[in-house]
């Protein structure tokens, strides 16, 4: 009896699925994001495995791929790094079929991995190759997140053949800023990105208080580009990387919660941007000393 | 006692100053902030300083013509307002020219050409090679940069007692200069779209 019901259920489940499919058009187009930086360690990596977290938290099917040939880490920030058999090489070599490639994320089923080569250099796949397996993956999933190694040569060239949109991770360092220059340069000579955003990274409100740190505004103005995201500097990054869990799985963690904004504000809504502010005042110090006297945070 | 009092003297005088020096230096944000925008506009330009030196040489050379103004003190570098990037020339005008002596170096100089092109026949007529190079080089860097003409203001404003010339060129860079280069294009194509 149970098990009639429950067949039933199924059923319904698959006509309502079809239906959806139909509305849309029975071929799913997912939205192609590169995320680069030009500069190294300003958490390309981070905000990747953050971001693609969020949006399969959303209800998305979401698709990672890390292109960062011979210095893989995408893996480790997910906690897959066990669970890869075949990686990106072994596709565009012939070695396993598109499908077989792709990690299952272990918590959210609609999370999945395409892993670089370890053991290869970033020659190993080229431009079309990439594009192409862009192509395929948008027809199954509604995100497909490109992970860009550092630099602006071959490997970022790669990165960005098969996306329409960027966001392009700094921080408020000159280092950074000027590295991002370069990229958003390059960006605007490519016809198929359509639109790139500013992510900016490891902000400490705390100095920017100060006059010791380039604000948000500061750096958005001087790359004259629109920011997708604010995340301030998070201990909590390191240990949730020590566990390969991302930050946004942790509700509490304010890094966590500025980069499920950001995934909400790619999906179109108008999330308002964190409260970084630091209380400067001596009212505030106050506050601050005896609320860190009894234990109580914030 | 005099030995004392003097250092004492220098002690305090060294206490203040240290303060207002500490003071000066705590907003390294701002230097971060004007460093960054010199060098992203050398970045983007591909104009080094020699380069903005020497275009600045010559400006000097052709406005004097016009005006007499204070050399020293013109200022020139570019200048982001959003997308859009300007080159910004800020002159003081020391004393307005009068029309005849205007005339009178214009017309110096009209001789000058006059003799020197009468000068460049003689030797083309003799060595046609060297005219077919020179021509090249005219080429060459007449395609450096185009400057549209639509966007160019020149405006004398006054200001104080000194009257200043500020013009705002948008520079429009040609492709076989390096992608750097190329999002100054962009960025000034996409204005323009805007703009009609």
């Amino acid at each position: 009896m149970t098990a009639l019901v429950e067949k039933e259920i199924e059923e319904k489940k698959e006509t309502e699925t079809k239906s959806e499919k139909e509305e849309k058009g029975d071929i799913m187009s997912g939205r192609v994001i590169v995320v680069t930086s030009g500069k190294g360690g300003v958490g390309k990596t981070t905000t990747n495995a953050n971001i693609g977290t969020a949006l399969a938290r959303a209800g998305k099917k979401v698709v990672m791929i890390d292109t960062d040939l011979g210095l893989r880490n995408l893996d480790l920030l997910l906690g897959l790094e066990n669970r890869i058999v075949y990686t990106i090489v072994d596709v565009v070599e012939e070695r396993c079929k598109l499908k077989q490639a792709l990690v299952k994320d272990k918590k959210n089923p609609n999370l999945c991995l395409l892993a670089a080569a370890q053991t290869r250099d970033k020659t190993a796949v080229t431009e079309e190759q990439l594009k192409d397996i862009c192509e395929q993956l948008k027809k199954e999933f509604d995100f497909i997140l490109v992970d860009c190694p550092a630099g602006i040569e071959q490997g970022f060239q790669n990165a960005v053949a098969g996306a329409s949109e960027a966001i392009v991770v700094t921080t408020p360092e000159m280092s950074a800023v000027r590295d991002a220059d370069r990229i958003i340069g390059l960006l605007e000579a490519k016809e198929e990105i359509k639109s790139y955003k500013l992510l900016v990274n490891r902000v400490r409100p705390s100095m920017i208080a100060t006059n010791d740190m380039m604000s948000v505004e500061d750096v958005s103005e001087i790359l004259s580009t629109p920011i997708i995201g604010i995340i301030p500097e998070d201990a909590g990054i390191i240990t949730s990387t020590n566990k390969g869990e991302p930050i946004v799985n942790d509700d509490k963690s304010l890094a966590g919660q500025a980069y499920s904004n950001v995934a909400r504000r790619i999906l179109g809504e108008d999330v308002p941007f964190l409260n970084l502010d630091v209380d400067t005042s001596i009212k505030g110090k106050v506050k601050k000393f005896f609320s860190g006297l009894f234990g109580k945070e914030k | 006692m005099k030995d004392i009092f003097t250092d004492l003297y220098n002690k305090v005088l060294g206490f203040f100053r240290q303060t207002e020096k500490v003071q000066e230096e705590e907003n390294t944000k701002d230097v971060a902030c004007n460093r960054l925008k010199f060098v992203l506009m050398q970045d983007r330009t591909n104009l080094s300083p020699e380069l903005m030196d020497r275009m600045r040489k010559e400006l000097v050379e052709l406005l004097s013509k016009y005006v007499e103004m204070d050399k020293e003190a013109l200022e020139l570098g570019f200048e982001q307002e959003g997308s859009q990037m300007a080159l910004m020339l800020s002159i003081p005008v020391v004393r307005a020219k009068e029309e005849a002596e205007i005339e009178a170096i214009l017309a110096k100089e009209d001789e000058e050409k006059l003799a020197k092109s009468s000068e460049d026949d003689a030797v083309s007529e003799s060595e046609d090679e060297i005219a077919d190079k020179s021509d090249e080089v005219d080429e060459e860097s007449s395609d450096d940069e185009v400057v549209s003409d639509d966007n160019l203001d020149v405006e004398l404003s006054s200001e104080d007692d000194v009257i200043e010339v500020s013009d705002s060129v948008i520079v429009d860079t040609e492709e076989d200069l390096s992608s750097a280069s190329k999002v100054v294009e962009n960025k000034v194509k996409e204005k323009v779209k805007a703009a009609k």
